[in-house]
């Protein structure tokens, strides 16, 4: 099987990046920003590409989650895993909730409602001084605790561990896509009445995935910050929650690969070529319409098409 | 089976149900038919919990199922086709078949056998003409194997060729598995050969019910269609 | 007190006629086209600092900056119907993402070109306070608030009484039908986005002087006129105008009683709890084809 082989393949080189990289920290960063880019894309991709559901306010949650395990590390003392932990479920578990409230609406509103809640966490992000530290950013976040006497403070250290946490999230994506659960989505996808019709449960089946998707966000959040070493409401903001939408369509939405794809792309194109930042993003705006209007499917589509006319 | 007490649904200014009763003892074909805006496709509507009656009620087999949501409905066993026809595009049709489905995937093969669907069943049912969608769409639901099913003018938009083979897989099916259907239709001839009963709704209420060809010799029934 | 909640009343009539243009023209656009247009806010941004440009390097006549940043923007906003929306006519889902893809176009070019910092946009003329009772208001705000009002009121007799304003309303309300008329809903569509830009760029040539001409200025009107939008019935263009003001002043008068940090959160909290109880809004209009 092809696909496994060339999956297999590129695991095997992600590995050993480090090893033929050793003089260029610089790429391994960028690498890194890959993955953690890439988590909040696959939530985002499972509950856009999959089900149907456009979000814009993906990153408030990875929000919730960074600032949650944040909090927990620097005020209440607690370890780095369990303060990730923490934070995955808060994200959750305020994806679940506000979630709930937002999928009482259809198309436009849901995608409005959505927004609002992300500007809202932003504002308390950005606003709740005493527990996020503000604007100025919640300083102070450690790397994550040893594991067995290997530390991640060194860049290739705390690369593996991007890696892996990317490598289960889209280890999870596969898991929900292949299951039942996984084709009810896709089902609410195409009809969600006709679904309903057939015996679904719509509102928990899309509370589900979107207390899902936000969990998954909170992971890539959580690491974020402790790579960085600080917590920023800008990290989570409106602006960001657009760019994962990006990410998720220019990557192919609906697609495993997609979330991959289009974070390589978002992060590493403009590194590769020096772009300034601002330039950078009209190209990224242009490219969305331009995938809007003549490949819907993004690069997984253009990629799966290409594949087809050769084996033609 | 079925129960259908004092239901009144308003929109606007208009009566859709106004005091609707209807009873159906047990398992048959019943052919429902009105004239535009007689309340059919509401009555289906509020049966099949897409809309909540202003009051009155619906009893399933003695049970109170009025409001509860579609998807609670559709597990006590009451499927439904829509006008518009819908399948899901992107499934093939056998997935479309076996989606919430309680029959096997043989059956689900033997079925599309029967509908001449069988050569499509791995291709998506965007593929499909109207007609075989309409086909498909019917089939899907006796997969269900529901105890009441109501299909929504099953006939529209299905050409004459097709409309034979329709009928016949209708009839089929009910002689498998005997069970309440409701079909509302607009097709006269379709739905007087494959009703034993017909049930005639005007102005949000039942008007008149027999045999076809009571109901066709009826003069209140041609009043309300003429007048 | 009573003072300090005319004051905010009047910030809020000010603040909400921002809205107010912009959910017009968004709602403008809905009605015909069934788009929901998230780069309006990006427009109004544009507008402005097209408004700001005529009125450095062009003209001193503030009116004539205005007036040609208008047709400018309608211009673009013509182009952009006939470039993106329409070849993705139907399909909500990517016409959403591509108005969001070009929220990013416009946003970074403005960066790329005129810098991150903001403008200053100094309208002398408009500069003079006028007493109202013991306060005292730029007339910028007044003006603000009149225009809008102005607008709005030949908007509706516009779509009242004109040829073409009775063709929009044809259009939102059943396309088919009007197509069976004979309206020529393709001009339509594009006309009505222009209309609908036009109105964007005039909300952000007359804040220009007021708060500093900068790349995110768009960014909360848009929300804040979706919300307005909602909260008056989507497809409602009095809703919008009700809506919008509501938006305003319940933001600016919330002010009074809770942090200013949170005068955002107002806007959505007030948009959320009427959606859950009039889910189409105050004046909801079943659009067809919803749902």
């Amino acid at each position: 099987m092809p696909a496994r082989i060339a999956l297999a393949l590129l695991l095997a080189a992600l590995f050993l990046f480090p090893f033929i990289a050793e003089k260029q920290p610089y790429l391994l960063h960028v690498l890194i920003l890959c993955c953690l880019y890439a988590i909040p894309a696959v939530g985002l991709n499972l509950m856009l590409g999959y089900t149907g559901l456009v979000s814009l306010g993906h990153m408030a949650f990875a929000g919730v989650g960074a600032y949650t395990a944040a909090v927990l590390m620097v005020d209440a003392r607690l370890g780095f895993w369990l303060a990730l932990l923490a934070g995955v479920l808060a994200a959750g578990a305020a994806g679940a909730a506000i979630g709930a409230i937002c999928l009482r609406f259809r198309t436009h509103f849901f995608m409005i409602v959505t927004l609002a809640f992300g500007l809202m966490l932003y504002s308390v992000m950005n606003n709740w001084d005493e527990v996020t530290r503000g604007a100025a950013g919640f300083p102070g976040i450690p790397r994550p605790a040893p594991l067995g006497g290997f530390t991640f403070g060194p860049l290739p250290n705390f690369y593996y561990l991007a890696l892996a946490a990317a490598a289960t999230a889209f280890a999870v994506q596969w898991l929900v896509v292949r299951s039942e659960f996984g084709r009810v989505l896709v089902a609410l996808r195409q009809d969600e009445r006709l679904a309903q019709a057939k015996g679904v449960n719509a509102m928990l089946y899309k509370t589900a995935i979107f207390a899902l998707g936000s969990a998954i966000a909170g992971l890539g959040g959580v690491l974020h910050v402790s790579f960085l070493r600080v917590a920023a409401p800008a990290t989570f903001s409106l602006a960001e929650s657009i760019n994962a939408v990006l990410i998720v369509i220019v990557g192919g939405a609906g697609s495993l690969a997609g979330p991959a794809l289009g974070a390589l792309v978002f992060v590493g194109l403009p590194e590769y070529l020096r772009v300034a930042a601002e330039w950078r993003l009209v190209v990224f705006g242009i490219l969305l319409v331009l995938i809007m209007l003549f490949a819907p499917r993004g690069l997984a589509g253009l990629a799966a098409h290409a594949w087809a006319r050769v084996r033609a | 089976m079925i129960s259908i007490r004092s239901l009144r649904k308003r929109y606007g200014g208009v009566d859709a149900l106004s005091d609707c009763d209807l009873e159906i003892a047990g398992p048959g074909i019943y052919g429902l038919i009105g004239p535009n805006g007689a309340g059919k496709t509401t009555l289906f509507d509020v049966i099949t919990g897409l809309t909540e009656p202003d009051s009155g009620s619906v009893l399933v087999e003695g049970r109170d199922v009025t409001g509860l949501s579609p998807h609670r409905l559709a597990k006590l066993g009451i499927a439904r086709s829509f006008q518009e026809c819908r399948v899901f595009p992107e499934f093939s049709c056998l997935e479309n078949l076996l989606f919430g489905a309680r029959g096997t995937r043989d059956e689900a093969l033997r079925l599309l056998e029967l509908v001449n669907l069988h050569g499509y069943r791995d291709e998506p049912a965007a593929e499909l003409s109207f007609g075989q969608r309409r086909l498909l769409e019917i089939v899907a639901t006796f997969m269900l194997k529901p105890r009441i099913l109501l299909l929504d003018e099953p006939a529209s938009g299905v050409n004459p060729a097709l409309l034979e083979l329709l009928l016949e897989f209708i009839r089929r099916m009910y002689d498998e598995r005997p069970c309440l259907f409701l079909v509302v239709e607009h097709n006269m001839e379709f739905v007087m050969a494959l009703a034993a009963e017909i049930i005639v709704m005007h102005q949000g209420a039942v008007l008149e019910r027999g045999t076809p060809e009571a109901v066709q010799a009826s003069p209140r029934v041609m009043e309300a269609y003429l007048g | 007190m009573l003072s300090a909640v005319l004051e905010q009343t009047v910030n809020g009539l000010m603040a909400g006629s921002v809205y107010v243009l912009v959910a017009l023209g968004m709602v403008l656009i809905y009605g015909v086209m069934h788009v929901l247009n998230f780069a309006h806010g990006v427009l109004l941004m544009v507008g402005a600092y097209v408004c700001h440009f005529f009125f450095t390097r062009v003209t001193e006549s503030y009116v004539l900056a205005i007036l040609l940043s208008v047709i400018v923007l309608a211009i673009l906003g013509i182009a952009l119907e006939r470039a993106v929306f329409r070849p993705l006519h139907g399909n909500l889902r990517n016409q959403v993402i591509a108005s969001l893809g070009l929220i990013l176009v416009f946003e970074h070019l403005v960066i790329a070109v005129w810098g991150p910092n903001a403008l200053q946009m100094k309208v002398p003329a408009t500069a003079a306070l006028v007493p109202i009772g013991e306060l005292r208001f730029p007339l910028q705000h007044l003006l603000v608030i009149g225009v809008t009002l102005a607008v709005v009121l030949a908007l509706f007799f516009f779509l009242k009484v004109s040829k073409f304003g009775t063709a929009i309303r044809a259009t939102s309300q059943d396309r088919m039908a009007a197509m069976v008329v004979g309206i020529p809903v393709e001009r339509i569509d594009w006309m009505t986005f222009g209309l609908g830009t036009a109105l964007a760029a005039l909300g952000g040539a007359l804040i220009g002087p007021l708060f500093l001409v900068f790349p995110q200025m768009g960014d909360a009107p848009m929300v804040k006129g979706l919300a307005g939008i909602l909260l008056g019935g989507m497809g409602s263009v009095p809703g919008a105008v009700i809506g919008g003001f509501i938006i305003g002043i319940a933001e600016s008068v919330s002010t009074l009683f809770l942090p200013t940090d949170y005068r955002d959160s107002v806007a959505f909290t007030v948009m959320i709890l009427i959606l859950l109880a009039w889910p189409r809004g105050l004046f909801g209009v079943r659009v067809r084809g919803e749902d």
